[in-house]
């Protein structure tokens, strides 16, 4: 693993045109006459979950490479115009507006604004974010929009019409291109970094909080954006509570048995490495559980082909339950933010009835073995890439369905 | 001078705060809201820092009567914590558990005040246009035609605004922590150190401690050049060089109380022309200490600060925001000169990162160090240990 200091000088201009490109054809093909994506609110203050709050500003930054940007993209070829706070330009928006001329100003007035100067006062306004979406917002069933200023842009627009386009938006990012996979890569590399600090640091005794902080710190000196990343500490009989904080009061022991989703991120790209950890042997019950989950797997990879139905591989993972065990599909994109499908114990399926499997999704392939008398439900995953042959694991580390340490 | 024990995280007897103080903040708020007419105030999905204040949970909506009945909560799954037993589950759709809450309230035709649908003087200060999400507040406003909505960010910004005694031991440890961050900084920053290290380095100390992630702000270059980007993740591909100036805003957070400390360093000898606007900023900033008295007005406060150096043929400038759950006014910036500010007062309990400018005349040279202060009858009681000074690292 090299240092932070390795030589990442951002995306290409070719990368930022092929974005806009693929969200004005989805526009063009939906019938919008552009994309908006409003100001939208600040994941500080909606933090619905870990995933919840890396996605809400996700759309901004997939367009603009800015963390809070309103963005106007027409559909019809122009180039977008592109709201921040201060006005300032980055390597792929030169000339972006001020959201207000005072400090602390509604972003209200610069995006009616910007919508008019792009000729929309009555145009068919595809909005992102409005709602959640097949794959992205996924876990933002009311949207993530901020609802003072985009209440206020709307009277200022009487006579266009807003409706939502998050998949508009969420197909475009579905894909990904080959600069978008190399970051994953490295964010998933970082992640099992994290990973091996964990099996390092947790011995008997450790404060779980120190636990915490060295794997986090080991992946920022990486150069990862932080994320709130999940540990659950319990034991074999009891599944413990879930952190995505130091935790306070609590020590490890032995026989402490940790599952985890250690995230980091890339260039903006989230990857999620799941891997159990027990501080002693693991328990004899649990072995034909890891064991079947291992092979589910792998099974998993070889189905997830371009053009395989979701419904399909649910169906066929489900297939491998045997001798009262039962397997089953978890999965949920990985990308830029809150990124779907999401097929998870909570997750409503309907979403993913009709979708099909792509060559360049990417996703977190993490599926689920409940042991006959329901006791024990185990899960070991990595990011997964979709190629022709189906999927490439970006992972390194072995099959080791649950690491155990001294 | 207070003393903070950090002992590690897993000795911390820490539970949350107690229901004393749930029944104070309660009370507050209804008190506030009932001066200004409304018959109950509402927290929506998006408002986490108001939801965290009054419930201690941060993703909750939250219906308190005016009237001194019981509140209603709404979580994401319907769990209940030591403070509220149960909750209305929401499970990822919003809009009809918190329209649900309102009625079960009696509020189908109140006067509702709104926290957080824009922003406040001394809550959601950065947040101009409130922090609601769109697609959960307007389907409440829809299925409530008779009731009024109005904005009460203010209701909830002024019972944050001062501090109850479990809060500020809160902030105290937070400070604490965050000094703690700092002297790492101070132990690890070095030319040719790689920057990303660096913040990690510090934010694992911080967290080690048992401080919730809350991202640090690190500036770093050359110390007559301009000013650098602010960096509030590693930077990457960057490392510190000799002669550099470094300024932060180390901050970390305690039973949800965001402290800030800032330390400028500088990687060589202090110049000699440097050491007036440090001594300066050290007599602003204890000038200001003395003068933060409760009923004392902002306005008043501002122009002293502003007009400190002018005697002494040099320029203060008034820097200050407020330390709480989270975008804590008032805030008096650069950006945000305090006009609207001018007739609020301090108040005992009032905190706030205090981190006033001195400058050279011709405003060449700037320094600014802060630290959290909380307000007392005899001033404001800095938290921070460490001196107010310029560390030169050599």
């Amino acid at each position: 693993m090299q240092d932070a200091g390795a030589a990442w000088k951002g995306y290409s201009l070719a990368e930022r045109d092929r974005r806009w490109t693929a969200v004005r054809e989805n526009a063009a093909k939906a019938g919008f006459d552009c994309v908006f994506v409003p100001l939208c609110v600040d994941p500080g203050n909606l933090r619905t979950s870990s995933a919840g709050a890396q996605g809400v500003r996700a759309d901004c930054r997939y367009l603009t490479l800015m963390e809070n940007a309103a963005v106007v993209l027409p559909a019809d070829g122009r180039p977008p115009i592109v709201i921040n706070d201060r006005g300032r330009p980055n390597e792929w928006v030169a000339d972006p507006r001020a959201a207000a001329r005072e400090s602390r100003r509604s972003w209200a007035q610069s995006m009616s604004q910007a919508l008019l100067d792009a000729g929309m006062e009555r145009a068919r306004i595809g909005v992102s974010g409005l709602a959640g979406g097949t794959v992205t917002h996924v876990r933002a069933f009311d949207g993530v929009v901020n609802h003072t200023a985009y209440a206020e842009v709307l009277r200022a627009l009487p006579n266009a019409r807003f409706e939502d386009a998050t998949d508009v938006v969420g197909f475009a990012r579905y894909v990904k291109s080959d600069e978008e996979l190399g970051a994953l890569r490295r964010a998933t590399a970082i992640a099992e970094a994290g990973i091996d600090t964990m099996a390092e640091v947790a011995r008997p005794g450790v404060d779980e909080a120190e636990l915490y902080a060295e794997v986090t710190g080991r992946m920022l000196e990486l150069g990862s954006d932080h994320y709130h990343w999940a540990m659950n500490i319990g034991t074999f009989d009891k599944e413990g509570p879930r952190y995505t904080e130091p935790p306070l009061g609590r020590r490890l022991r032995q026989g402490s048995f940790i599952t985890n989703e250690m995230s980091a991120i890339w260039a903006g790209m989230v990857a999620q490495e799941v891997q159990a950890i027990s501080v002693g042997p693991l328990a004899e019950e649990w072995k034909p559980v890891v064991d079947l989950t291992m092979e589910v797997f792998d099974e998993g990879l070889r189905y997830m082909k371009p053009g395989t139905a979701f419904p399909d591989l649910i169906d066929h993972i489900a297939s491998f339950s045997r001798d009262g065990m039962r397997a089953s599909v978890g999965l949920h994109g990985r990308g830029w933010g809150n990124d779907g499908p999401l097929i998870t114990g909570r997750a409503p399926l309907e979403k993913v009835r009709e979708l099909r499997i792509e060559r360049g999704n990417t996703w977190v392939w993490k599926p689920h073995v409940l042991s006959a008398d329901g006791s024990i439900d185990f899960q070991w995953g990595g990011d997964v890439v979709v190629m022709e042959e189906g999927g490439e694991t970006l992972f390194r580390r072995p099959r080791e369905g649950v690491l155990c340490v001294p | 001078m207070c003393t903070v024990t950090l002992e590690s995280p897993a000795e911390s007897t820490w539970k949350g705060y107690s229901l004393a103080e749930r029944d104070r903040r309660w009370q507050r708020v209804r008190q506030l809201a009932a001066d200004a007419g409304f018959d109950c105030v509402f927290v929506p999905l998006g408002n986490g820092h108001d939801a965290r204040y009054l419930t201690e949970i941060e993703t909750a909506a939250f219906v308190l009567p005016t009237d001194g009945r019981p509140p209603v909560l709404v979580t994401d799954k319907g769990k209940g914590n030591a403070w509220i037993s149960d909750s209305v589950a929401a499970n990822r759709s919003w809009p009809r558990p918190m329209a649900q809450a309102l009625e079960e309230a009696g509020m189908e035709r109140a006067r509702i005040g709104v926290a957080g649908l824009k922003g406040g003087k001394l809550s959601h200060v950065r947040s101009p246009d409130g922090v609601l999400v769109h697609g959960a507040y307007e389907e409440v406003v829809r299925v409530l035609p008779n009731a009024t909505f109005e904005d009460a960010t203010d209701v909830v910004g002024r019972a944050r605004f001062a501090k109850g005694d479990e809060e500020i031991e809160c902030l105290r440890r937070s400070a604490a922590i965050a000094e703690a961050g700092i002297d790492e900084l101070v132990e690890i920053a070095r030319p040719g150190a790689d920057q990303a290290v660096v913040y990690a380095s510090v934010m694992r100390r911080m967290l080690r401690l048992g401080s919730e992630y809350y991202p640090w702000a690190l500036y770093a270059g050359p110390r007559d050049g301009p000013e650098p980007a602010r960096m509030t993740r590693p930077p990457v591909g960057r490392k510190l060089e000799s002669g550099w100036m470094i300024t932060d805003e180390v901050s970390a957070v305690w039973g949800g109380m965001v402290s800030q400390e800032d330390q400028p360093i500088l990687l060589g000898p202090i110049p000699e022309e440097w050491k007036p606007a440090i001594a300066l900023q050290r007599e602003v900033f204890e000038a200001g200490l003395e003068r933060m008295r409760p009923g004392v007005l902002f306005g008043d406060f501002i122009d002293f600060i502003n007009g400190f150096g002018d005697q002494r043929g040099m320029k203060t400038f008034v820097t200050m925001h407020g330390r709480g759950f989270g975008d804590d006014g008032p805030l008096l910036t650069s950006r945000a000169r305090g006009a609207d500010l001018r007739d609020l007062a301090f108040e005992a309990g009032a905190a706030f990162v205090w981190k006033p400018y001195g400058r050279t005349a011709d405003e060449r040279i700037s320094f600014n160090w802060g630290g959290d202060v909380v307000v007392t009858e005899q001033g404001g009681e800095l938290l921070s240990r460490r001196p107010i000074e310029l560390v030169s690292i050599t």
